[in-house]
């Protein structure tokens, strides 16, 4: 399966980052990408044109501003050929995401919350977040499960 | 007239007031139906976005991972470190936003922080991993169990509540929404019936002007009639009678020398002049009959060939200068009718030949047979009718706008039409300007065994 092995791949990254502080992989890429399996370092998703995002959620109050990359930039630098990718999160929560979603949508993976790095103790490393704010039919309960949270592994297909 | 108009236009609003009442009633039922269902719609989503129970049974299940995986004797850093990291994230969520002021809300707010300040006092990243942190964070794991149960437990108390509550909103909104609904139907009807109601005392006010204004026209036309048929009568019967009496008067002049020749002229204006006094009294004793539906048709079957033999030979004689031919059709010609009707309808249409046609030309009468009908055709060739006087050419008193029209009655050919009607029969007209014109009578063939009528 290969929901598994991208937990494993997943578990071995972390454990590698417990043990290496410098360039811990964040994100494993696999599936229709090129050169899958792809660990993403912080630094490398960094790299990727940055993009701000003023939104308010379901589980915080207020809009915090959120920092990172576009999913679809994301996808396209590794020339994704997939239509859904499976985001997988820490807590081995997993979701299908249709890619046409990103294309509509500023849809970012957000490293940086009102300034502060997202940590794997509150909703980081990574967080999906989607731009409700700009489009009534995001404010929509259906949306909601795919703003993964402690997202860690992605699988195009 | 514009004081009318203003107290109609009052009375117009007046009856339209309760209207515009009933309307402001129903959209304001209506907008009161919709603000509470999206009202109610609104707190169901947030209900279910909220999920409360689904956060706390979240981080009751990692932190029982967690005193799992660090009770182990064969202790897997990773794994400690990755539960640990999550079971945080869980009790931070818990103590973040609406999680946060929910908790508050049934007092557990203070227990959440004080169990993730707890767990941070043995942060593996801070400490290092050794067996004595992971029998610790074992103990800290069993510790706070029964904490994270019983919020688990008011939250779903909680939840219930509240639940309850919203079905009890929900059924309320739909009370109202069922009530504002019906009320709005209610009000619509009531619109409609005042409409409809208005609408009909409308029409009938029309109707009422309509019929009024139809009377006073028809009562204008009978009494323009009568003075129109006064007027035509008197003055077609005063030529006969100054003819008969400046014959008199010449007679009466001559005295003893007087001769049989004088006597003889005179006899021929005098005869003339009362056959047209006797044919004008017939027609207006027909109208009069007409009128009064006392005129009965005597139906018997006619021998056209002999009738229209006296007809044309009668008036021969009162215009001996004219040339009038006579030509039937082979065969039996036997119509149904009654033989004075008909015998007035042909004289009407042979005299009317003759005065509108110019002395010298001839008039033709044929009679022959069509189908089941025989026809009378009687073709002059006069001026010929303008096509303007054609629609109205059997109207009475209808005279045409030609100038030699100013002779007749405009009774004669509207009687005859009449009376052809009577008889089931039909009165056609072909013209042609300046030639001529022939006006036909066509009547149904008489069955064969009818005993014939002769003139």
């Amino acid at each position: 399966m290969a929901t598994t092995q991208i937990i494993a791949a997943a578990l071995v990254l972390l454990a590698v980052a417990r043990t290496a502080t410098a360039e811990i992989p964040i994100l494993t890429l696999t599936g229709a990408v090129n050169g899958a399996p792809v660990s993403l370092t912080r630094s490398a998703l960094k790299d990727l044109p940055q993009h701000e995002l003023a939104t308010s959620t379901s589980v915080t109050d207020g809009t915090p501003v959120f920092e990172g990359f576009l999913m679809r930039d994301l996808l396209s630098e590794y020339q994704s050929s997939g239509e859904t990718v499976v985001a997988v999160a820490l807590n081995d929560y997993q979701i299908n995401i249709p890619v046409s979603g990103f294309e509509r949508f500023d849809v970012i993976g957000a490293l940086y919350k009102d300034g502060q790095t997202l940590s794997p103790r509150d909703k980081g490393p990574i967080w999906i977040v989607y731009p409700r704010d700009d489009h009534g039919e995001l404010q929509d309960i259906r949306y909601d499960t795919r703003w993964v949270w402690q997202l860690v592994a992605l699988h195009v297909e | 007239m514009s004081l009318r108009d203003h107290s109609d236009d009052r009375s117009k609003w007046a009856s339209y007031a309760p209207l515009l009442l009933l309307l402001l009633i129903f959209l304001g039922a209506l907008g009161f139906a919709l603000a509470k269902s999206s009202a109610l719609e609104r707190d169901m989503r947030i209900a279910a976005t909220q999920n409360m129970l689904w956060v706390v049974t979240q981080t009751q299940m990692e932190l029982l991972v967690l005193t799992l995986a660090a009770s182990s004797p064969v202790g897997d850093d990773a794994e400690i470190a990755r539960r640990f990291d999550l079971t945080l994230a869980r009790l931070n969520l818990m103590s973040q936003g609406p999680q946060a002021r929910y908790l508050d809300d049934i007092g557990h707010l203070q227990s959440v922080q004080g169990m993730s300040d707890a767990l941070l006092t043995l942060d593996p990243v801070a400490l290092g991993h050794s067996p004595d942190l992971h029998a610790a964070l074992s103990d800290l794991g069993q510790s706070l169990h029964p904490q994270i149960n019983r919020i688990a437990n008011d939250v779903m108390t909680t939840d219930w509540d509240k639940a309850a509550t919203r079905l009890d909103d929900y059924r309320a909104t739909q009370q109202v929404v069922i009530f504002s609904v019906a009320f709005a139907l209610l009000a619509a009807l009531a619109v409609s019936w005042l409409l409809l109601r208005n609408q009909r005392k409308l029409h009938l006010a029309q109707l009422a002007r309509l019929r009024a204004a139809s009377l006073l026209e028809q009562e204008r036309s009978t009494s323009a009639m009568y003075r129109d048929f006064a007027a035509i009568v008197s003055h077609q019967m005063r030529t006969p009678l100054s003819l008969i009496d400046s014959a008199m008067h010449r007679l009466s002049r001559k005295g003893t020398d007087v001769t049989a020749q004088d006597v003889a002229e005179r006899r021929v204006i005098v005869a003339d002049a009362v056959g047209r006094l006797t044919r004008l009294v017939d027609t207006v004793l027909l109208l009069a009959k007409l009128d009064t539906d006392q005129l009965q048709a005597r139906f018997a079957p006619i021998s056209m060939r002999s009738a229209v033999t006296s007809l044309v030979g009668e008036a021969q004689a009162r215009h001996p200068d004219r040339e009038l031919r006579l030509s039937c059709a082979e065969g039996p010609l036997v119509a149904l009718g009654d033989l004075h009707l008909v015998g007035h309808i042909l004289d009407n249409l042979l005299s009317n030949a003759i005065k509108y046609s110019q002395a010298g030309t001839p008039i033709e009468l044929r009679v022959f047979a069509q189908g089941q009908t025989i026809a009378c055709a009687v073709t002059d060739q006069g001026a010929g009718i303008h096509n303007q006087d054609l629609p109205r050419l059997f109207d009475r008193y209808y005279r045409g706008n030609d100038g030699g029209a100013g002779h007749g009655t405009g009774l004669g050919l509207a009687v005859a039409h009449e009376l052809t009607e009577l008889l089931g029969g039909r009165l056609t007209v072909e013209t042609w300007a300046g030639k001529g014109s022939v006006f036909t009578l066509w009547l149904p063939v008489a069955a064969q065994e009818q005993e014939v009528v002769h003139e």
